[in-house]
């Protein structure tokens, strides 16, 4: 056992340096559950649907299944290593203990990014929604969208700013509720009676068949990854789960699985309601596709259901959002690959407050500023390199830590498949986004370049060498 | 009605954040940066694990 | 091998760390959007005076179209004859192989060779 003085009044014993003020251990499965789905769940919402504009509604379902398997693939992944290395920053913590500190600085801002683009985009479906909740209350001038983008950020910053199991049951309420009006309006609709609104038959014939041929199925990959985008957070809470071993597994593959139905009862419902040419234009069309849906049947009840739903899911994601991002920032800002500053926990909530403070204006700029489906592409890109990261952080993990050199509290099966067919399907992506949104993707990794040589040649000296890793784990075979 | 509406969400907003900047305020000058960045990675698995025999 | 100690870094040295970031990053992710290289827009194959059978629609999906308020086919028209334009040059594709690629060798490199001084003075003190 470590040395320190287990009287100290101080000190409160943790760990061999002690310590006074770290991130509190409160979170339950449940929570682990409503972070995963809560952040992705607002993808079946909007979003989405840009895949059906790429390719047409088979190409959308096509794209929908292999996401999943790509997903299925990542939380495997994920719940094998996160189950050994649990601490605030998820992948980022992975990358810093199996790969090396460039590419953990690298993965952290992916994460960050991914996160803040997400929020963003949240944020401004929110603004949409209540516009057109102005437009059928009769308002008589357009509304400005501006205070209900900064009020949203502002409020679930402060939420997050307060404790962590507030904002994380407050979660878990709002996604349960989404979730559930989902299922209202699959049931609603009636799929197995003959005079069901649903015309899939009909709307998916002829041209509407496969609009772009298989080109198009590709293409629709890059929006299929919406389906399911940000379930991998679930590792940044980490550090404040009661027994990471078993809740972070148990979480993370239970989200999976709910996300799998969710989008394919999604899909299901959209296209029997819509055709496809307006379902896939989520600017001038369906911005909110399920509200879009629930529309169409002429019920009022359930178009307040879907209304809420989406509004429900939009807070629930920008709320996970916050929560990952700004774990992500102030993890980096710990091992001081960022200004150590960032590094603070809030001594009485016991909160990252200065990285969920700093996030706040990032998150505006962009929800003010941008297109709804730039920022989801660059949240996509950024998620995207990150998925390409865990296959090599496996198979390095399989190597240097072989399965009898640590206890894994969840060992995923048939190892090397699941990395193989992920680096697979990536590529598939890099490729799909390439068709659409090229210049962004070229940008976007040299920025990444460029961060890499800074962060290489100039902020690395700040950092302690040893001290990074923190994990009691052997020496790495190999090395 | 909505202009109202408007109005209230840009106070909220302020608010919020205004309280937000208050604390961190507050907590800043109240606690010294030692005890504030004392956080470490993995501190629980490093008591239960990090014992050699 | 000796103990690495880094050097102290200043509050100045800490805010300016932050403002490069916040350049290069916002830089990479507005700097297309400006230069209006972003995205791919669609376009619209014109169809002259449209009929909702020369769209290709059949009865069914004329009865949702009204239902989503337009009313005629040519309210529709830019709706339903918009198309992605998905020709690309090889050059073009080559190019982002060889960009991807290369980022991962880099940093991969890179880290290896951080990753190795780590594990040394890691476990070189026990």
């Amino acid at each position: 056992m470590a040395d320190f003085d287990i009287t100290s009044k101080s000190m409160d014993g943790i760990a061999s340096h002690g310590t006074k003020v770290g991130l509190a251990r409160v979170l339950g499965p449940a929570h682990v559950w409503a972070l995963g789905v809560g952040i992705v769940l607002v993808g079946e919402y909007m979003g989405w649907n840009f895949a059906v504009g790429k390719g047409g509604a088979y190409a959308a379902l096509i794209a929908c299944w292999f996401a999943g398997i790509l997903y299925s693939c990542v939380a495997m992944i994920d719940s094998e290593v996160t189950s050994t290395v649990a601490a605030a920053g998820g992948q980022y913590t992975q990358a810093k203990h199996i790969v090396g500190p460039l590419m953990a600085f690298n993965v952290g801002l992916y994460l960050v990014f991914a996160y803040t683009m997400l929020e963003a985009g949240n944020a401004i479906t929110l603004g949409y929604l209540i516009s057109v909740a102005a437009d059928m209350t009769g308002a008589t001038q357009a509304l400005d969208q501006r205070p209900f983008i900064i009020l949203s950020i502002v409020f679930l910053a402060w939420l997050n700013y307060r404790g962590v199991l507030a904002t994380l049951t407050f979660n878990l309420v709002i996604t349960a509720f989404a979730f559930c009006a989902i299922l209202v309006l699959f049931v609603a609709s009636a799929p197995w009676s003959a005079d069901s609104p649903l015309a899939h038959a009909e709307l998916m014939s002829g041209q509407a068949a496969l609009p772009y041929g298989w080109l198009g199925v590709l293409a629709a990959m890059h929006f299929g990854l919406w389906f399911y985008l940000g379930i991998e957070g679930t590792t940044q809470a980490a550090e404040e789960v009661r027994s990471p071993a078993r809740s972070l597994p148990f979480g993370t593959l239970a989200g999976i699985m709910t996300l799998l139905i969710a989008a394919t009862l999604t899909w299901y419902i959209c296209v029997g309601f819509l055709p496809w040419e307006y379902l896939g234009d989520g600017v001038n069309g369906a911005v909110a596709p399920l509200f879009s849906a629930a529309q169409m049947t002429g019920s009022n009840a359930l178009v307040i259901i879907l209304g809420f739903g989406t509004l429900f899911a939009t807070l629930a994601s920008a709320n996970g959002c916050i929560n990952d991002a700004s774990r992500a920032w102030f993890s980096m800002g710990r091992d001081h690959y960022l200004p150590q500053w960032f590094g603070a926990v809030h001594p009485t909530y016991r909160t990252p407050y200065r990285s969920i403070i700093f996030l706040v204006p990032i998150a505006l700029i962009f929800a003010l500023g941008a297109p709804l489906d730039q920022v989801i592409t660059f949240s996509i890109l950024s998620g995207l390199l990150g998925y390409t990261f865990m296959p090599i952080n496996i198979i390095l993990f399989r190597r240097k830590w072989p399965l009898d050199t640590i206890k894994r509290g969840y060992v995923h099966p048939f190892h090397p498949i699941p990395a193989l067919v992920l680096l697979a399907l990536c590529s598939l992506t890099y490729f799909a986004v390439f068709l659409g949104y090229g210049t962004q993707l070229i940008a976007m990794v040299s920025f990444y370049i460029v961060v890499s040589l800074w962060f290489h040649f100039w902020r690395y000296r700040f950092v302690k060498r040893a001290d990074q890793f923190t994990m009691p784990w052997p020496k790495p075979r190999g090395y | 009605m909505w202009t109202l509406i408007e109005y209230g969400a840009w106070a909220l907003s302020a608010l919020f954040a205004l309280h937000m900047i208050y604390d961190w305020y507050r907590t800043d000058t109240t606690y010294s940066e030692e005890v504030l960045t004392s956080s470490r990675e993995g501190e629980i698995e490093a008591m239960t694990e990090e014992h050699r025999i | 091998m000796a103990r690495y100690i880094p050097p102290p870094q200043s509050k100045l040295g800490q805010v300016i760390d932050v403002i490069v970031l916040l350049v290069l990053s916002i830089g990479a992710l507005y700097i297309p959007l400006w230069m209006g290289l972003a995205g791919s827009a669609k376009a619209p194959i014109v169809v002259d005076n449209p009929t909702w059978e020369s769209l290709g629609q059949n009865p069914t999906m004329v009865e949702r179209w009204n239902q989503l308020g337009f009313a005629d086919p040519a309210s529709a028209h830019d709706m339903i004859t918009a198309r992605f334009d998905y020709s690309f040059t090889w050059g073009a594709m080559a190019l982002m192989v060889v960009v991807i690629v290369g980022y991962f060798a880099l940093m991969l490199r890179l880290s290896e060779k951080e990753y190795r001084e780590v594990i040394a003075e890691k476990f070189e003190r026990r």
